[in-house]
């Protein structure tokens, strides 16, 4: 007896903190709803409807606690009505409840909704009950299904309207657009490939030996490299090219010194996908050409070319342009290899 | 293959060997203005610098697959500057950590008879393009932001048409050869233009 009672007093103080709670929000709610009406917006109406929700909902966990006994079997019988102020009940209801008399106790310790009320409820559990079992089924199922679709669709609807908000602003790159400028700064897809009308000079890929080039046309003649295909006889081969005379008249002369691998400096693992190329060394200035004799070091463009059987080092010696009224514009470049 | 790791490599004086730290992305002309809007902000307070550059690529063509590439690179804004050669390596794969693109590079600067000089040792030109945008610095990071135009006749650098309607973005940082922390700084770096632009490193290898 004793532990039910307990359990009684307990939950009703639980019970009674809740309700206070609740009652507290609702003021609140009302008073915002009274007074600010003219600022009030939506989502905070929302909000506290919200807390209203959440305040039902621990109250009603509170009720279906095991812990708390049944409310229903407990009676409350008002014994003594008087018309009188009673001021002790004032302070406990904060001052709504003046005097308990007959007016104040069917309102309060009401157990049975209204007449006109309990009619209606009758009606209605008379017409579901008529309808029956299976079909109230179906209903209920109709009923759900249609919620869960209206559900999925909001929340469809609200995922596409945020992301719709951002895709105008998402697209401020295009990847293939990025693919395609790296592309044509990288090796210059896309645009036009410019080769000079009839490369002079004539090529011979792959010949053992010397190859020697003369010089002809102004300005484009080609740079003879050539490699040997064995690696075992270590070739040297000079090509000379024959400068033209005369004054005024372009060309360079250009000396290549082919050397093959076995004297390279590099102790490296030759690869075999594909040749490597390291320049060594290049820095300096070409000033302009009014200044040439004046302090001018341009050490080398030192190729160091590796395909995958020899290893040929190229160092160029140039005699550069002879300009008219410069007679002494000679620019000597000496190689520098490392 | 790549060069060997390039501290290997005997130093017998003359320059360190500098490396470039790529990465680069794209922006749509539209998203430009925001973009520079933020690089004004976050990079290094200077005057906005625009640039109009041609660039043209040299190749030497030898018994090998891979020619050697060179690129000159000349601007057509600044008069009396001087051309710019740039030699830029292959780029050192391996290591998923570093967050940029590292490349052997060398740069100097050379004067006006740079194409003429080329084409006697041997160079054709391969491609050419101007390149016009705006230029921002952080620190030792280079952030340029540029439009590629096709040159149409080949030496007329006032005939041309856009590649595309993005703009280039690079971040770069041409540092000694070792400094790997380097990339983090620039990843950091790119994080803050997210979602703007994507800086990540692309392998030219890939595009081919």
């Amino acid at each position: 007896m004793q532990r039910e009672e307990k359990q009684l007093e307990a939950s009703l103080d639980a019970l009674l903190s809740q309700v206070a709670d609740l009652k507290n929000s609702l003021g609140s709610f009302i008073y915002k709803l009274e007074n600010e009406y003219d600022r009030l917006t939506w989502p905070s109406v929302l909000d506290s409807f919200a807390l209203l929700s959440g305040q039902l909902n621990t109250l009603n966990k509170v009720l279906k606690h095991e812990k708390t006994p049944l409310f229903r079997n407990q009676v409350i019988i008002p014994l003594v009505l008087s018309p009188d102020r009673d001021e002790d009940l004032m302070r406990q209801t904060e001052g709504r409840v003046p005097v308990f008399s007959h007016e104040v106790v069917p309102d309060h310790l009401r157990t049975k909704p209204d007449p006109e009320v309990e009619e209606q409820e009758k009606q209605l559990t008379t017409d579901a009950a008529r309808i029956g079992a299976d079909a109230a089924q179906k209903q209920i199922q109709s009923l759900n299904k249609m919620c869960s679709n209206l559900l999925e669709k909001i929340s469809k609807e609200e995922r596409e309207s945020e992301s719709g908000g951002l895709r105008p602003n998402k697209q401020t790159f295009n990847p293939a657009d990025t693919n395609a400028l790296v592309a044509a700064v990288a090796f210059g897809k896309g645009l036009s490939n410019w080769r000079p009308a009839g490369s002079s000079g004539p090529s011979q890929p792959g010949q053992p030996g010397a190859g020697t080039v003369l010089a002809g046309t102004s300005g484009l003649q080609q740079v003879q490299m050539a490699g040997a295909p064995n690696q075992q006889q270590p070739m040297l081969s000079g090509v000379q090219m024959a400068q033209a005379g005369q004054p005024g008249k372009m060309p360079s002369g250009i000396k290549t010194n082919i050397k093959s691998a076995s004297m390279h400096p590099y102790q490296r693992p030759r690869s075999r996908t594909c040749p490597d190329l390291r320049l060594l060394h290049v820095c300096g200035e070409l000033m302009d050409t009014r200044s040439w004799t004046a302090q001018l070091c341009l050490k080398s463009c030192a190729y160091s070319v590796l395909p995958e059987m020899v290893t040929a080092s190229v160092s160029l010696e140039a005699h550069c342009l002879h300009r008219p009224g410069f007679p002494d514009s000679s620019l000597a470049i000496s190689p520098g290899c490392r | 293959m790549e060069a060997p790791p390039v501290t290997m490599m005997p130093v017998t004086g003359g320059t360190i060997n500098m490396m470039e730290y790529l990465l680069q992305g794209s922006v749509l002309d539209h998203s430009l203005e925001s973009l520079i809007h933020r690089l004004r902000g976050l990079c290094d307070n200077m005057e906005p610098e625009t640039f109009v550059d041609h660039e043209m690529v040299f190749l030497l063509k030898g018994q090998q697959a891979s020619p050697f590439v060179l690129r000159a690179r000349r601007s057509l804004d600044r008069a009396g500057a001087p051309w710019h050669l740039r030699y830029l390596g292959q780029p050192e794969m391996g290591d998923k950590n570093r967050h940029a693109l590292v490349r052997n590079c060398v740069d100097i600067a050379t004067s006006e008879n740079l194409t003429d000089f080329l084409m006697e040792m041997g160079f054709r030109m391969d491609h050419e393009f101007v390149a016009r945008g705006h230029l921002f610095r952080k620190g030792i990071m280079k952030i340029v932001v540029y439009k590629i135009f096709r040159i149409l006749v080949p030496g007329n650098t006032d005939n041309t048409e856009a590649l595309s309607l993005s703009y280039l973005v690079e971040l770069s940082v041409v540092a000694p050869a070792g400094q790997d922390m380097v990339s983090d700084d620039m990843r950091n770096f790119a994080e803050q233009l997210k979602p703007l632009v994507h800086l990540e490193k692309i392998d030219p290898k890939r595009l081919m």
